[in-house]
């Protein structure tokens, strides 16, 4: 079946099994492949894109569901190379190790922003908790999302 | 290649006040592809023409394949290969250590499945999809065999064999008893020690099967190319290991094969050695004539690699006035159904044992196991977390009944300064010039309150709270004067542009942590250029030089140590060069970084006018045609020196629950020079996550009647850390050592799995603070902890 939908602001139309999944359509028929796969189950994250504003886990979204919808993924948070805020966050306050989980992470913390500008350390510990890294602990992730809200300041 | 020491520096903070760049916070090259999506990793490629492959996994423990039918696969238009389509050599697919050292077991693909998930045939087709129903059109008869799933039943004579043969370089050696092999150290007299000893404890301890859960799923991508070769793109720690032994596998001349470097999902040792699929891709693509791309799923992927499960006999026994006298250690490795290191394993536990703390006496036994489960490799710490884990356990214990504070019994017997520390097992050796274990228990005592810590087994009501404390270390490298069984040596490549900007070319890996960011910063700082103008360059096998692997914590220290080597050759080349434009002597021109004119500019002390840009240099060298301002080496260091941590944990029991929550950690860390000051503290944070899953939630349990895991794979039944597990900000401090390394790059050392190993034992120690009960089986789950306060607060 045929699908279109609006992709990081521009209009998409592709071929999908009925039962192909959104992951796979961006990664493999878009080439959009910022957003991982890492489970495929709903149990990680990494795999969060936002539809319609909310965010969802494409490894668990169908695409044909995505017709006539509005999906943001990574590749369309930066305006060329100006960073969004959350993005130049997660680079500044060292959030950032082997990266797989960061397009995830940084998707999942827009929705936060736009839901509650002013989150505190716990709300963004419970709102990203759905998210798994194995690398940072954690630790300067939450700081980037909270120096992002101008919650806290930039560390030195 | 010649040792070479690296020039001495002014200890302490004396010698880093002149540094500019190194131990400044500067922004990660990768981090901006990195937050676009823009960065790739080896399952974000695609190729023209490419097929998608998937594998025919064994879904016993133990069986044989008595026939297998492919033509309906066939049919469906699958290229599909068995065993009988593969090379039929024993191979290791980790090729670190030397052919002595390297015991060979493993088949590409195999007709005798000795675990749930052992690869029996592969397939490729056009679409993931069409390959996935091929496979399932397979059909296999099995016969099923029967199976051991416990280390010590699997030594038992009635055990069933997992293993005639095997390979040792190219003689045979046959398995008896399961055992892959074993290792036997003394040094001294225990019997006598023991026997002059106050106090003796001994312990056994059982440690859990850890999944390395890294974000990325094994994946490989391979190309052909004509005449014969392959490109590929794959995880994996080391580019060059990877080529060799696809090498050894195919006979492909060493020439034709081009493994590429691309950015790997976090690996913590799942990929030092070769993962499986990148052969079964190679043998698929070579079969097909087609690209072939090959992603496991994360249920392939959990039954792909696992840690080593350690029971640990330990005894220890010290004189009353705290000195430790003798130490006693059995360590039986379930390594699973093949090996991958499991003879290293055996000599890097024994070193990780006798450089904690000093004993007089020794022995030591290790016993590598085979058991019909997924096989295990390295996981971050290389088994020194698990010893560590025991051995802090025993002197928390042994101090208690010494009566003597347990931080003051770690500073009378801990292995430092002018002592000789095992980096990898007995045959590398250094000794230890840097060491700054006193301050780190100092200090982090008094940040976290160690004093004024409850009595254990003292306290009442619901919620109980504990302090306590783990020290370790853990080898920058495994470097030592003398060979040794384990290769270790780096290479870079640095050439200067003709604009004055820099190309850092090497095959070490950076697996997230930040070694090559930290190794721009170590050229920067020699070269006297702005970080901005060194460029880490994509490589390849095909335009670097040998680099072992990133593993061993060895990034910083030694691809460091290589890439200063290398930046001193380039120097002295740009040096002359800027003497013959200036008129003056290479020895008397000095570099600074010039941000202004974004640039490093050589110059004369003192006198003005003759300065020029290294651009200037390199341009005038084109156009005078001197050549390339560049050099290529490779490198040793003469040593592998512990990096030290120590981590100071409060926690709190919910004894309703049975749940552990950390919620105050005080972290130090000896690195030497703090290179990144931002991404060290990182390392720490992700350390002690991994210590909170090690010592409360990880395990991989088997199902004896399935002969799978219990949780078959599913990421739902494998809890980790999550960010809500993790103490607030403002409870979580890390503090550095003031020490300088004299054998490291501008004094730096190691720090990837220092940052992890003694995290558990905090925990666990800190558990029994708060509750009065020891654990000697990890993980410390909450039925464990309830189980253990309704039995009365018995040690379990
Ligand atoms: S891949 Fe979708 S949640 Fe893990
Ligand atoms: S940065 Fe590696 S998983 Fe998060």
């Amino acid at each position: 079946m045929e699908i279109e939908f609006t992709l990081n602001g521009v209009r998409k139309r592709v071929q999908v099994e009925p039962n192909e999944l959104l992951l796979n359509v961006l990664r493999e028929k878009l080439y959009m492949t910022g957003t991982k796969y890492g489970c495929g189950i709903g149990e990680c994250g990494a795999c969060t894109v936002l539809l319609d504003g909310e965010p969802v886990l494409s490894c668990l979204v169908l695409a044909a569901d995505v017709d006539g919808r509005e999906v943001t993924t990574i590749e369309g948070l930066a305006r060329g190379e100006e960073l969004d805020e959350v993005q130049k966050a997660f680079v500044e306050e060292g959030a950032v190790q082997c990266g797989f989980c960061t397009p995830g992470f940084i998707i999942t913390a827009k929705s936060l922003l736009m839901e509650n500008p002013n989150p505190s350390e716990e709300e963004v510990r419970e709102y990203i908790k759905g998210n798994l890294c194995r690398c940072t602990g954690y630790m300067n992730i939450v700081k980037a999302i909270l120096r992002a809200a101008g919650v806290i300041p930039q560390t030195p | 290649m010649a040792l070479e020491v690296l020039e001495r520096r002014p200890e302490g903070r004396v010698g880093r006040e002149a540094l500019t760049i190194v131990g400044r916070k500067t922004l990660r090259k990768d981090a901006v592809a990195k937050v676009t999506g823009r960065e790739l990793y080896a399952s974000d490629i695609t190729l023209p023409n490419m097929l998608y492959a998937r594998v025919l996994k064994s879904p016993y423990p133990h069986a044989r394949v008595k026939s297998i039918d492919v033509s309906k696969a066939v049919e469906m238009g699958a290229v599909v290969i068995t065993s009988q389509d593969v090379p039929q050599v024993l191979f290791n697919p980790r090729l670190v250590s030397i052919p002595e050292a390297t015991y060979k077991d493993w088949r590409v693909l195999t007709d005798r499945p000795l675990f749930v998930g052992e690869p029996i045939a592969a397939v490729a087709a056009e679409t993931e999809e069409l390959a996935q129903r091929a496979l399932e059109a397979i059909k296999v008869e099995y016969e099923r065999l029967p199976a051991v799933f416990d280390a010590i039943e699997s030594m038992k004579p009635e055990a069933p064999k997992l293993h005639e043969t095997i390979i040792l370089k190219d003689r045979e050696v046959k398995v008896e008893r399961n055992v892959a092999c074993r290792l036997e150290i003394a040094e001294g007299d225990v019997e006598k020690g023991f026997k002059e000893a106050d106090v003796v404890i001994e312990r056994e301890f059982r440690t859990n099967r850890r999944y390395h859960n890294q974000l990325e799923t094994k994946a490989v991508v391979v190309n052909l190319e004509p005449g014969g070769g392959v490109t590929i793109w794959c995880t994996t720690q080391t580019i060059h290991n990877t080529r060799l032994l696809i090498h050894e596998i195919f006979g492909i001349p060493m020439n034709k094969i081009n493994v590429k470097k691309i950015s790997l999902g976090g690996s913590f040792g799942s990929s030092i050695h070769t993962n499986i699929i990148v052969p079964i891709a190679v043998a698929l693509a070579l079969k097909a004539g087609r690209p072939v791309k090959l992603v496991y799923t994360r249920e392939e992927d959990m039954h792909d690699h696992v840690s080593f499960q350690m029971i640990f006999r330990l005894k220890l026994g010290a004189k009353r006035d705290g000195r430790l006298v003798a130490g006693q250690l059995q360590a039986i490795v379930d390594i699973g159904a093949h090996q991958i290191q499991a003879y290293p394993i055996l000599g890097v536990i024994a070193g990780w044992w006798v450089s904690l703390y000093k004993l007089p006496h020794v022995k030591y036994e290790g016993i590598a196991v085979y058991t019909n489960k997924v096989p295990s490799c390295a996981f971050r710490g290389y088994g020194n977390p698990q010893t560590t884990w025991a051995v802090e356990t025993l002197i928390d214990e042994l101090a208690e009944k010494l009566g003597i504070d347990p931080l003051e019994f770690r500073l009378m017997n801990y292995v430092g300064e002018g002592d000789i520390f095992w980096g990898q097992g007995p045959t590398v050796k250094t000794v230890i010039r840097s060491c700054g274990v006193e301050e780190l228990l100092r200090r982090g005592a008094e940040l976290i309150g160690w004093h004024r810590r409850p009595k254990p087994g003292q306290q009442k009501g619901r919620f109980r709270r504990g302090i306590g404390m783990g020290r370790g270390f853990h080898t920058s490298s495994a470097g030592s004067p003398v060979p040794g069984s384990v290769i270790d040596y780096s290479g870079a490549m640095i050439k200067i542009n003709e604009d004055g900007t820099i190309d850092y070319i090497t095959a070490l890996m950076d697996h997230g942590g930040g070694s090559l960011e930290a190794i721009a910063k170590i050229i920067a700082e020699e070269l006297g250029v702005p970080l901005e103008n060194v460029n880490i360059i994509t490589a390849d096998t095909q335009t670097t030089v040998y680099d072992v692997c990133t593993h061993a914590s060895r990034g910083v220290y030694a691809g460091g140590a290589t890439a200063l080597k290398v930046a001193r050759q380039v120097k002295q080349k740009l040096l002359e060069m800027a003497a013959k434009i200036l008129d003056t002597y290479p020895h008397a021109l000095r570099i600074r970084p010039d941000p202004k004119r974004g640039q490093g500019v050589i110059y004369v002390e003192g006198i003005e006018g003759k300065e020029i840009t290294i651009g200037e240099v390199a341009m005038t060298a084109r156009h005078k045609n001197w050549g390339t301002i560049a050099a290529v080496d490779s490198h040793r260091t003469e040593a592998g020196p512990p990096h030290f941590t120590a981590y100071f944990v409060e926690v709190e029991v919910d004894t309703e629950t049975g749940i552990v929550k950390p919620i105050r950690v005080v972290a130090g860390a000896d690195i030497g020079t703090v290179i990144n000051p931002d991404l060290a503290r990182g390392q720490i944070h992700g350390g002690f996550a991994m210590g909170m899953g090690m010592a409360l939630l990880e395990d991989t349990p088997y199902d004896p009647d399935t002969g799978d895991l219990v949780n078959r794979g599913f990421l739902v039944d494998y809890k980790t850390a999550s960010a809500p597990d993790m103490p607030r900000l403002k409870d979580f401090t890390v503090f550095f050592a003031e020490t300088y390394e004299p054998t490291g790059p501008f004094g730096a050392k190691g720090l990837g799995e220092g940052a992890f190993n003694p995290a558990a034992a905090a925990i666990a120690n800190a558990i029994y603070n708060a509750i009065g009960v020891r654990f000697y089986e990890l993980p410390i789950t909450p039925e464990k902890i309830l189980q253990a306060l309704r039995g009365g607060g018995e040690n379990v």
